[in-house]
């Protein structure tokens, strides 16, 4: 179904598990009268009231309904360290950096140690590898390497002697025709999203990953999209994530909007998918696990060799 | 194995007629409304013959020619005790009456004996709705999917999830029937509510192991659905308004005696309130559903009858015209039950069955829609002979015809997907069996059946094969009306039982089942979108067999039962997804699964309080489920995700005088299995989480209590009506739903577990009225 576009697949899972997470879905209606009332100051239910007596009892009885979210213990165990490589390429002078970081325990805060002294070598095609330099610590850089759309490289780390590979191969790069605001409306909820549209190349197989910033501050949440159900068509979707409610993503008029969109090979495609499945923490997934990594040798991240474009606008 | 069957009915033929016998058979009714009774008891005072009625509430009792009393017998109704002389063969229908109102005692309910100590069947549990009545449950709706989840070894997949496990099965391996009509997708309202409406529903029986031949299909459950015929005396009508529905029953004789009809109607009003409101962005939503059960009966003659009757449901819900979902089932049943003689009853079925959901996305230039359908065509004919009161054959045919349409994408022009119409499946069900309810003796009796099914898998379609990375190396292309591949499995199946003294018995059994058709879902919830597709080439039908001891034993004069049953189940050619696996293409779905084994074994004791003021039951399940699947959790054993070690649940209704009854039941279980994470890392700036295995952790403990009150008000002479109280969760526990695992947004650099709980204090009340 077309809800490997996430446009389907973010609303559907929306409406399915964030309406059984509250709780509320029986009294959908005076769920949303309670908060257009919070919103607006409007109270929609003294309407409701002359109507129908019972209204205010079944209010009441909504609240009871709520759904009560807390934080808990619940001593998850500890697992080794594992090393996490996020490498990529792109096609832009300067850009060719690799990341490496270890993986943590639940329990320890999120400042992950970050892995120096490594060797990082980045080959096109089978030219000769270009070895990265250490700029800051656990990152690694090579201010020389471009990449050019239709080459393959590949990618090799070396950590106190264990070898890392990967290959990923840059796609054609696809023109980001339009970047605007759009304003969409469902249960009494009013937001802006970050629509764009290009065109989809002929041919199966096209890869897209969007990159959302609101006045220079990215967006975490994970945008893709494969031509599976839109191959050769004029795509225009929406950068929504439902199940995101940070408030500092939320759209606002005057924010400067940015978003980059990367084409990516199939095997970076299906690593963010499988990594927003199964990796983010959400409790959606009966079976959440790791995602399919195109890096050999037991690390987790990527190596992405991908094309870059970015577009600005200002939300009205 | 087909000699010995031949020798048996070789051996039974002679037998019987060794003797000069007479059969006394008909049809045991209620005299009130003419409904059939399925699994009414006839004994034979003074003799160790007891039969039961069938699904159709016909019963055949062959016996030396004598003078005989019977006693007919079934719950809510008074026992009919009736003379007999028997020096010819008798054709009667027996009359059973309701308990009167008027009584001035407290009317002293009986318990409809779910297991029996006699008789080889086992794993089977039976709920009559009136026994459902009183148990409280959610929004005060009388859910029978929901009750019978408080018998053991049938769990609930959770709360608002109408998903059930039987036996450490999967969703998907229950063949729930309505009518013998298979229902695809059993849920209202995303799960809250099953599509029973227990108004039009006579029976319920579940069967968790043991299952008889004449059913088969799925690995793990039948829960076969029987809806009433109608009264064929008057014309009643009932109905209840409820707090999220309301629903209304009529029905009534079309001739009396000869042909009745029913008709009952269930509908949500959620939408009323959305519609009230002046806001644009709320009274353009909607979500609800509403069903519909019809059924007629018509007496032929003495030998015939007919039933026609369907089931008809639908789901929607709107938000702001951005995002419309619609989804149903519709069933339909056209039998013919035709008595040859007083021996041989037979029924043939033509049976319809039909799930299909539609979503409509409008937003911008976007307008796509999504059709999905399931739909049978399905013949059965069955043969019931009753040579003589040793032996009960039934032998019979199935044939399926099923239509699975994954999906079909319209969008408009200007919208960002193409038409698209994934392959239409086609395939061909066809089972043939035979079974023989054999007693040998006063204490030992003996039921060997098997079931021969087949599965052809038709054209035109492609078909691929795929290398073991998931990758399709080659594809076939298969013609219109070709068969592509045929799969044939022998499913043996065998109970014992022996009679220990009167009140007590051990039995065991032996069942193989085949399943040919899968769901294929990954969300922890059941969705109207969950895909169900055929067997193929990779995907290899489900096998499981199944052995089970039990224990079964009346006290006190049959006012308790105890029974305690365990078995072992290995499940063979269990699917499941690869890592990270897209299953959103339905054409190469195959490229994402991976199969592997399973197996479940546990122990379940049931102690029952069948009459008096105080009825109920007590049942308590220990139970494991493991899968083994290469590709998954280093190769190794993991639980299932339905795993739950121990499940205890206690019901009773107390009936306090002649118009007040208080019940309560309480739940509880320990966390099924998950998969929780065991460390985290950085990507993209972000945490996410690092998994190690797969379930092998455990949700927090489950418990819950439900009490409920009813009160009959005034009865006038033909106007009864109740009013009924509940409240669900009465002690407010927060049970956890869900757990999941984020960033601390006051302190972004530590990350917290976060459980959400559904229902806390869920009152309701609902009237019931009947005239």
């Amino acid at each position: 179904m077309p809800s490997t576009d996430f446009f389907l697949h973010a609303l559907m899972e929306f409406l399915f598990t964030t309406f059984k997470n509250t709780g509320r879905l029986m009294l959908a209606s005076l769920h949303i009268f309670s908060r257009s009332k919070k919103k607006s100051g409007y109270c929609s239910l003294n309407n409701l009231k002359k109507n129908y007596r019972l209204a205010c009892g079944a209010f009441a009885f909504s609240c009871t309904l709520s759904s009560c979210t807390k934080v808990i213990d619940i001593g998850l165990n500890d697992a080794d360290k594992k090393y996490v490589i996020e490498g990529i390429v792109t096609d832009q002078q300067g850009t060719c950096m690799v990341k490496i970081t270890q993986s943590a325990n639940f329990s320890s805060a999120n400042n992950f140690p970050v892995v120096t002294g490594a060797t990082v070598t980045v080959k096109d095609g089978n030219g000769t590898p270009v070895t990265l330099i250490e700029t800051i610590a656990g990152t690694y850089q090579s201010a020389a390497l471009s990449g050019v759309s239709g080459h393959t490289y590949t990618l090799s780390v070396t950590i106190n002697g264990k070898l890392f590979n990967a290959v990923s191969a840059m796609p054609q790069r696809v023109n980001l025709d339009s970047l605007y605001i759009q304003e969409l409306t469902g249960f009494g909820n009013s937001t802006k999203y970050a629509n764009i549209l290009f065109r989809d190349p002929p041919g199966k197989g096209n890869a897209y990953r969007f990159i959302q910033y609101k006045n220079n501050r990215q967006n975490k949440s994970i945008f893709i999209l494969n031509d599976d159900f839109s191959d050769g068509r004029v795509i225009t979707t929406f950068l929504a994530d439902f199940g995101n409610d940070d408030d500092a993503d939320k759209i606002e008029s005057g924010n400067t909007v940015r978003v980059e969109l990367q084409c990516v090979d199939a095997a970076i495609y299906k690593y963010w998918y499988g990594l927003e499945q199964g990796g983010t923490g959400s409790s959606n997934n009966a079976t959440p696990g790791n995602p399919v990594s195109n890096i050999s040798g037991g690390a987790l991240g990527y190596f992405s060799a991908h094309t870059v474009q970015f577009k600005t606008v200002i939300a009205p | 194995m087909t000699k010995t069957l031949f020798v048996l009915i070789l051996f039974t033929a002679l037998q019987t007629s060794a003797q000069q016998k007479h059969t006394i058979s008909g049809t045991v009714r209620n005299k009130k409304t003419g409904e059939s009774i399925i699994g009414a008891t006839i004994k034979v005072l003074l003799t160790p013959e007891a039969i039961t009625t069938n699904e159709y509430g016909f019963y055949s009792l062959t016996l030396p020619a004598g003078g005989y009393t019977l006693h007919v017998s079934h719950v809510g109704l008074n026992k009919l005790t009736k003379q007999i002389s028997l020096d010819s063969n008798i054709t009667t229908d027996l009359y059973l009456e309701e308990f009167t109102k008027e009584l001035d005692e407290v009317v002293v309910r009986s318990i409809n004996p779910g297991r029996s100590v006699t008789g080889t069947q086992m794993g089977v549990e039976r709920l009559s709705i009136k026994e459902m009545k009183s148990i409280p449950q959610l929004f005060g709706e009388r859910d029978p999917l929901k009750a019978i989840q408080l018998l053991p070894g049938i769990k609930s997949a959770g709360e608002g999830n109408s998903g059930i496990f039987v036996r450490g099965g999967a969703a998907d391996q229950n063949l729930i029937l309505l009518d013998e009509a298979p229902v695809y997708n059993a849920s209202h309202l995303l799960g809250f509510f099953s599509t029973f409406n227990s108004d039009a529903i006579k029976d319920i029986t579940v069967y968790k192991g043991g299952m008889p031949a004449q059913y088969g299909g799925r690995l793990s459950s039948v829960i076969d659905i029987r809806m009433n015929d109608g009264n064929n005396q008057d014309l009643s009508v009932s109905g209840g308004i409820g707090l999220i529905s309301s629903k209304l029953n009529i029905e009534g004789p079309i001739q009396k005696d000869r042909s009745s009809f029913l008709l009952s109607g269930r509908t949500t009003y959620v939408d009323v309130f959305l519609k009230l409101s002046n806001d644009s962005s709320i009274n353009s939503n909607a979500l609800g559903f509403y069903d519909l059960n019809a059924k007629m009966n018509y007496t032929l003659g003495k030998k015939d009858r007919l039933f026609l009757s369907g089931y008809f449901g639908s789901d929607h819900l709107n938000a702001g015209g951005n995002f419309k979902l619609n989804w149903g089932n519709g069933t339909g049943t056209l039998r013919w039950n035709h008595i040859y003689n007083n021996r041989v009853f037979s029924n043939t079925s033509l049976i319809f069955s039909n799930y299909n959901y539609q979503i409509k996305v409008k937003n911008g230039a976007n307008d796509v829609g999504i059709f999905s359908q399931i739909r049978d065509w399905n013949l059965k004919e069955e043969f019931q002979w009753n040579p003589g009161a040793a032996h009960k054959f039934r032998i019979g045919l199935n044939s399926i015809y099923h239509v699975l349409r994954p999906g079909d994408v319209t969008a408009s022009g200007t919208s960002s997907f193409n038409n698209l119409i994934f392959q239409k499946r086609y395939s061909w069900e066809n089972a043939a069996y035979f079974s023989d309810a054999w007693k040998l003796n006063e204490k030992f009796s003996l039921t060997y059946g098997a079931r021969l099914s087949a599965f052809s898998i038709l054209g035109k379609g492609d078909f691929y094969n795929i290398d073991n990375d998931g990758r399709i190396t080659d594809t076939i292309r298969v013609a219109d009306g070709k068969i592509y591949k045929t799969y044939f499995n022998l499913e043996p199946r065998l109970a014992v039982s022996y009679m220990l003294n009167n009140t007590s018995s051990v039995k065991a059994s032996f069942v193989r089942n085949t399943q040919y058709l899968h769901l294929i879902s990954n969300s922890t919830s059941a969705n109207p979108t969950d895909k169900w597709v055929g067997s193929t080439n990779n995907i290899k039908p489900e096998i499981s067999d199944q052995v089970s001891i039990g224990y079964y034993r009346d006290i006190a004069d049959g006012k308790y039962e105890l029974t305690a049953e365990a078995y072992y189940k290995s499940m063979q050619r269990q699917i499941d997804y690869r890592d990270g696996s897209d299953v959103t293409d339905p054409d190469a779905l195959e490229t994402q699964l991976l199969y592997g084994k399973g197996r479940a074994y546990g122990v379940e004791i049931l102690m029952r309080k069948k009459s008096g003021r105080l009825t109920g039951w007590l049942s308590y399940t220990l139970s494991k489920t493991e899968k083994k699947i290469n590709g998954i959790n280093n190769n190794q054993w993991y639980n299932a995700r339905q795993d739950r070690t121990h499940d205890i649940a206690i019901v009773g209704a107390y009936q306090l005088n002649k118009k007040w009854t208080v019940s309560a039941n309480w739940i509880y279980y320990t966390g099924d299995a998950v998969s929780f994470p065991s460390g985290k890392y950085s990507v993209n700036n972000a945490t996410y989480f690092y998994y190690t295995e797969r379930n092998g952790y455990r949700m927090p403990t489950y418990h819950r209590l439900d009490v409920g009150a009813t009160k009959l008000l005034k009865t006038r002479k033909r106007f009864s009506s109740e009013l009924s109280f509940s409240l669900y969760n009465a002690y407010g526990r927060e049970n956890a739903y869900t757990i999941s695992f984020r960033d601390n947004k006051d302190d972004p650099t530590r990350t917290e577990a976060v459980q959400t709980a559904l229902f806390r204090f869920v009152p309701s009340i609902s009237y019931n009225f009947k005239f």
